[in-house]
């Protein structure tokens, strides 16, 4: 799944440890995310929406079949 | 003021994240437990096996009810991780309690057919079904597993 995750925090000057204090993650799970190693769960998807005040499908995009 | 998640780099010595604090909270009562079976099966062939019935079940029994409250304490530590962190370490410990059942069950059936007597005539017990080679295996076995499962999402 894609995602623009990295854009979003970059454009708000946040580091990978404030979102993730953000969050209540720890940091190597926003790195997994940005890098597309690792999908979020829906709550947490749901999360990072809530945050950017974005819809969901504006941040996470799934992978095309 | 957010709680921030529990990570395994809390319990493991050597790591930038590594807390005694945690580690003691975590493993506390399995290091507890270890030690109180390696001194009764020190102790057992020589004292314990004088005392009655009750108290000999009751030495025996001790490190298996410790062995309960660690896991009591290791589910909410594993309930305090975030969710990627909670993947990779249930991975790793289906991956360490299978690996020791597999690895315990090999050599208990190269022991039954006398291989290890056959190599070390000196030795007669290879046995390794206690609280203490347990440990040790599932430790190893942790770390092994945490180091594979980690590494895909580093």
């Amino acid at each position: 799944m894609k995602n623009k995750l990295r854009e979003l925090r970059a454009s708000r000057e946040w580091s990978q440890s404030d979102l993730a204090d953000k969050l209540v993650v720890s940091r190597q799970t926003i790195n997994a995310i940005e890098t597309e190693k690792y999908d979020p769960s829906l709550p947490l998807a749901f999360k990072v929406a809530r945050l950017f005040k974005l819809p969901i499908e504006d941040i996470f995009e799934p992978d095309k079949e | 003021m957010t709680k921030k998640p529990n990570v395994p780099g809390e319990i493991f010595l050597g790591n930038k994240d590594y807390s005694i604090r945690m580690d003691w909270k975590v493993s506390g009562w399995l290091f507890l437990a270890t030690l109180i079976s390696c001194f009764s099966d020190i102790m057992f062939p020589r004292v314990v096996q004088q005392w009655p019935l009750g108290w000999r079940v009751t030495v025996a029994m001790i490190p298996f009810l410790l062995i309960l409250l660690w896991i009591r304490n290791l589910a909410q530590w594993i309930h305090g991780m975030d969710e990627l962190h909670r993947r990779i370490t249930v991975v790793a410990i289906l991956f360490a309690v299978s690996s020791t059942f597999f690895f315990v069950m090999l050599w208990h059936r190269l022991d039954v057919t006398g291989f290890f007597s056959a190599i070390f005539p000196r030795r007669s017990s290879w046995d390794i079904a206690t609280v203490g080679h347990a440990f040790l295996l599932l430790t190893f076995f942790y770390f092994l597993g945490h180091t594979i499962f980690n590494r895909r999402y580093k």
